[in-house]
């Protein structure tokens, strides 16, 4: 197990290196340059302001120079410094990071309650209306777009009922501290949470309903039933442990991806998360900043992976895993 | 089979109108959607030959749904076939062959997979510049990798079933065994993943235009949600329209892959009893 | 004066002077503000975006501000004196101004400033290239002399065009990686306080300001919300207070300016006036004939999107120059909306069909709808138009390198034709790079000789002489094809009172301000 695992990193790191030269010249190839970025806002720019400002962001120099040095950086764990705001990106994604986590954390835990039970319920009524029905009310949120149900979110529950805060991680210049702070942050938290965790709802409600009616089908279902056990023990105790198999799958990957996935939400609901930061970076095409936030990205999804994989083998003992 | 499933019927019904929309809709309604007919923000039902109203510009709603469900239905459809094409035979290959052909695959997937799908589909739409193409190519490419781990998985548990070792007992060829044993019972996630693949095509198409990167010769329902987003104050109908044809066509495509699920697995014809 | 009469203005003059203590500032309050996009930076003299000014204008100040129709104030310098014969130009400075931590603003600073700004600020770099030498002879004294007489040299003391920089915290240092840089230190009437990125930017009340009584209001937060309809919730809301113009998208403010304790106006942007329009490249392809380019004056329907894309907001464009602009005229050949005459010039043009690639601005929702409203026009006349989607990058590309046929920009102009409108039609700014010079390629050296005339020209009356042919010739060439005068509404509570007095509204406008309770 022990020289699994270290395999699995050492390949790990091999995948995050090959992905940050890919990206390294992917990024680059994206017309215009952050100098122009900054000419451009600045509504005035010349030659000289250019070539300064292209000085200032290493841009001068050849490219491969520019990737040893970036690499250079990356494995002494330095990512580097942002072009345009001239802070190191590492400083940045840190300030970030965790308001993205509090919120994609939220979301996933809301979307695999929910989705699961949704799901659970669908297959018991497989086959009938109520069955579809179910089906239908998981389905509505993911088949709106996020952001008019965001949009609808902030008109119903901020403009019209005035119970929830409409955007911003915590209400400014009010400096509340200890339980304040928790509930203030709570309360800004609640929408947009809510709406990521409604979205991926369905994809969990889904991938359970179609687990649960493949195991049900399976024999030890029957043998159970034939032994007497009542219904509900059977789905509990037998029927959902394996169905999940599939669910945890799917969690696994999404999981990984929560970290990138919000962009929307924190666009529509001025959430300060990684997101949005990376959005603005391809927009100003902040390369370091945009490199980073991938980095920290891909490292998070590589050990969400490592990890759902050592789950799923102690959850179903007949995969084997070639070693 | 499918039809005892009355939300697979459902599904079915409205994807044939969404389809019959698609194909014979232009050639009834010749108009272009972007022609400007008449005053901006002309509220839904209140002109007979206008009966979804007129956008920001005075442009037809009606119009606009109907070219739409074309580009929309097209862009879902292509980018999906894509992803499965090459998603399948690379999971069906790493969870069959295992070992070093495992190992690799695996690693190639990761690799498309480690960076947020999203950030990455919009990185690449940026760099090709935003075009119905571009767009196409980018859902694909991040779409992807959940179905060849999701069929790598399902086929590492097939490949111990008994079936398939008789099947390798009595000498049949790898690649027969993938095709005719295994992946016809893997294919019911698949399936299910695959109609809301092409929900999420359409979903991320819609997006990707909230965020200005949609293609502006082309007018896809995705255009015309983002466009309208900034005026939804005002005239809810220029986003709720094709946010409800989204809605439904998405909902149809989910209750077709549900029905086609239950329609493929012969015991669950009665359900979970 | 009868009896009746005396009474009867004794009673006006006392109701108009209560009236008057009545209306006095109020001290104290919080303004919360948005701003969009997040800037950069707050160094204004290192990094001049758009939101970089907004801010850091409140928080830096340059020797002189400007009013509403572009007359000098003071700022800085609290008196000025110009020669007869145009070249010298002699500021008092304000005696009892000091940096934000204590230390005292002299002349030295003056010239240190323009020292560091020759090599950060474009901008400024060009305005200065007449200047010959800065000296100065005390403490509150500086005197600038210039080569030749240059009109426009009284303008271009604005805060965002050549802001004041402390000496003692720069001189010596690397300017770009001064870590001062994250704390700007200026004279203005806010100080910097806090920046946590992503969320806001807070400025508190110098104490110790210079202008006595002033600021009113004790701290102005500046909230960062990406999205046009979140800051409109903001706004309904009651979270801010403070729309700046072009936080909310067109559409949007006739709805806003109805909401309860709402003013609106579209002051405060005369010193940049954004003047819109489309480049067209002269070098190559159906626009690079002078017929076709008129033909798209005349298919363009400029009334119906000033009514419909700009909510009625802005004024058609008549030439290069806006009709806030010193020396505008409209005495020039006219392009109404004439389909049947942008046909007949097509032919004449011998075009036939040939595509051309339109780019929008890729700033929002009311450009693109513009840009679809002007494609649907062109190929009303039977142009064949087909539209470029770019990111801001991009477009900043695609146009730095004239890779387009038709773009869509706006510029700012300010204030004067030689500071804002000869960049963009004289023959030495014909330069790959850059999207805010001669980008269509057009060369004229008639135009070329006016407006470097013009711009030396003295006294003032002969300049306007000059620029009025100018404006004539170009409007007749067509060089690009001008669309709008754009106006970006400012939105407050009518309880935040004087916030947009100057030419450039909200960028200073807090120094005034004051909240009524």
């Amino acid at each position: 197990m022990i020289s699994f695992i270290a395999q699995r990193i050492a390949k790990a790191i091999v995948v995050l290196l090959a992905l940050v030269v890919l990206n390294f010249f992917l990024i680059r190839l994206a017309p215009g340059d952050p100098a122009l970025v900054m000419a451009g806002e600045a509504g005035a720019g010349d030659q000289i302001f250019l070539a300064q400002l292209r000085e200032k962001f290493g841009l001068d120099q050849p490219l491969p120079v520019q990737l040893f040095l970036y690499v250079k950086g990356i494995l002494s764990l330095d990512l580097g410094f942002s072009f345009r705001q001239q802070m190191p990106v590492a400083t940045l994604i840190l300030q970030r990071l965790p308001a993205t986590l509090l919120l994609t954390g939220t979301a996933f835990a809301i979307s695999l309650a929910f989705g699961i039970v949704f799901g659970a319920l669908a297959a018991r009524f497989a086959g009938t209306w109520a069955d579809t029905a179910i089906t239908v009310l998981a389905l509505v949120f993911y088949a709106t777009p996020l952001f008019w149900v965001a949009l609808m979110a902030i008109l119903l529950f901020s403009v019209t009922m005035d119970w929830l805060p409409s955007f911003g991680y915590e209400t400014v210049g009010a400096n509340y501290t200890g339980l304040t702070h928790v509930l203030d942050v709570a309360a800004h938290l609640v929408l947009p949470a809510t709406t990521i965790g409604l979205f991926f709802m369905a994809t969990y409600a889904r991938m359970t309903r179609a687990s649960m009616l493949e195991v049900n089908r399976l024999d030890f279902v029957k043998t159970a039933r034939a032994k007497g056990l009542s219904d509900t023990v059977i789905q509990r105790r037998h029927v959902l442990r394996n169905a999940l198999l599939p669910v945890v799958t799917l969690a696994g990957l999404q999981a990984g991806t929560l970290v990138g996935g919000a962009v929307l939400t924190e666009t529509v609901f001025a959430w300060p998360g990684i997101g949005r930061l990376m959005y603005e970076a391809l927009l100003q095409r902040d390369y370091n900043l945009l490199l980073g936030v991938f980095v920290v990205c891909s490292a998070m999804v590589l050990a969400f992976n490592l990890i759902t994989d050592l789950v799923y083998r102690s959850v179903d003992p007949r995969i084997e895993f070639a070693s | 089979m499918l039809l005892r499933n009355p939300g697979g019927m459902i599904g079915v019904a409205i994807l044939t109108i969404a389809i019959a929309v698609a194909l014979v809709g232009p050639l009834l309604f010749p108009t272009s959607p972007w022609r400007m007919v008449q005053r901006p923000f002309l509220p839904p039902f209140t002109m007979a030959n206008l009966p979804l109203g007129t956008d920001a510009l005075g442009r037809d709603v009606m119009a606009g749904i109907i070219y739409g469900a074309r580009v929309s239905l097209l862009v879902g459809l292509i980018s999906t076939l894509a992803s499965l094409a090459v998603g399948i035979p690379l999971g069906a290959a790493a969870g069959y062959f295992g070992g070093k052909i495992d190992d690799a695959l695996m690693r190639f997937t990761e690799f498309f997979q480690t960076v947020p799908s999203f950030a990455l589909a919009i990185v690449l739409v940026a760099i090709m510049q935003p075009s119905i193409v571009s767009i196409v190519v980018a859902i694909a490419i991040v779409s992807w990798p959940p179905v060849a781990r999701l069929v790598r998985g399902e086929v590492l548990s097939l490949r111990t079933r008994e079936y398939v070792q008789a099947a390798v007992v009595t000498g049949q060829t790898n690649w027969w065994i993938i095709w005719r044993e295994i992946l016809p019972n893997a294919l019911s996630p698949v399936i299910v993943l695959a109609s809301l693949m092409v929900a999420t095509a359409i979903l991320l198409e819609s997006s990707l235009s909230f965020l200005g990167l949609g293609d502006p010769n082309l007018m896809s329902w995705g255009y015309m949600v983002g466009a309208g987003r900034t005026v939804i104050r005002q005239a809810w109908w220029i986003t709720v329209f094709p946010g409800i044809a989204i809605l439904v066509s998405v909902l149809a495509l989910n209750l077709i892959g549900e029905g086609l699920n239950d329609a493929l697995n012969p015991r669950l014809a009665k359900g979970g009893r | 004066m009868s009896k009746r009469k005396i009474l009867m203005s004794f009673a006006v003059l006392c109701m108009l002077s209560t009236a008057a203590v009545a209306e006095g500032p109020k001290a104290g309050g919080v303004v919360n503000a948005v701003i969009q996009p997040e800037p950069p930076s707050l160094m204004v003299g290192l990094v001049q975006n758009g939101p970089t000014q907004m801010v850091a204008g409140n928080i830096y100040e340059g020797l002189l501000r400007y009013s509403p129709k572009l007359e000098p104030l003071p700022g800085l310098a609290e008196s000025w004196t110009v020669s007869e014969d145009g070249k010298t130009y002699t500021f008092k400075l304000v005696k009892s101004a000091t940096w934000h931590d204590g230390k005292p603003f002299t002349s030295a600073d003056v010239l240190f400033s323009i020292d560091f700004l020759k090599q950060t600020h474009p901008r400024a770099r060009g305005n200065l290239v007449q200047l010959d030498k800065v000296e100065a002879p005390d403490e509150s004294t500086v005197v600038f002399t210039l080569k030749q007489p240059f009109g426009p040299f009284i303008g271009i003391f604005e805060v965002g065009s050549l802001p004041m920089i402390p000496k003692h915290i720069y001189e010596g240092t690397d300017f770009k990686t001064n870590p001062a840089n994250n704390t700007p230190v200026g004279t203005g009437p806010f100080m910097f306080k806090e920046w946590q990125k992503g969320s806001f930017i807070r400025l508190v009340k110098n104490p110790n300001y210079h202008v006595k009584g002033k600021p009113n209001i004790d701290e102005i937060y500046w909230h960062v919300i990406p999205d046009a309809a979140a800051r409109s919730v903001a706004y309904e809301t009651g979270k801010v207070d403070v729309l700046p113009g072009g936080s909310v998208e067109n559409f949007d403010v006739p709805r806003l300016s109805k909401l309860k304790n709402t003013c609106v106006t579209g002051a405060g942007w005369e010193f940049f006036s954004p003047h819109s329009w489309l480049w067209l490249n002269n070098r190559a392809g159906p626009t690079a004939n002078k017929k076709f380019r008129q033909a798209l004056m005349f298919a363009i329907d400029r009334n119906m999107a000033k009514d419909v894309v700009w909510n009625g907001l802005g004024k058609v464009a008549t030439g290069p120059s806006g009709s806030a602009i010193k020396y505008y005229t409209g005495a020039v050949p006219k392009y109404d909306y004439d389909p049947a005459k942008a046909k007949a010039l097509l032919k004449e043009a011998g075009y036939n069909g040939e595509k051309l690639r339109m780019l929008p601005l890729p700033y929002g929702e009311t450009w693109q709808r513009w840009a679809e409203m002007v494609r649907q026009n062109l190929q009303d006349v039977g142009i064949n138009v087909e539209m470029v989607a770019t990111d801001v990058p991009g477009w900043n590309q695609k146009v730095s390198e004239w890779d387009y046929d038709i773009a869509f920009t706006y510029l700012y102009q300010y204030g004067d034709p030689a500071l804002g409108v000869g960049r963009n039609y004289i023959s030495s700014q014909i330069a790959k790079g850059s999207p805010f010079n001669n980008v269509e390629g057009y060369s004229n050296p008639e135009i070329d000789k006016l407006f470097a005339d013009g711009a030396v020209a003295f006294p003032d009356a002969a300049r306007g002489e000059i620029y009025a042919k100018a404006q004539k010739i170009l409007v007749e060439d067509v060089p690009v094809a001008w669309m709008l005068e754009l106006q970006f509404p400012t939105i407050t509570r009518c309880s935040v009172k004087n916030l947009v007095t100057t030419g450039i509204g909200v960028n200073d406008g807090f120094r005034d301000a004051w909240i009524e309770k």
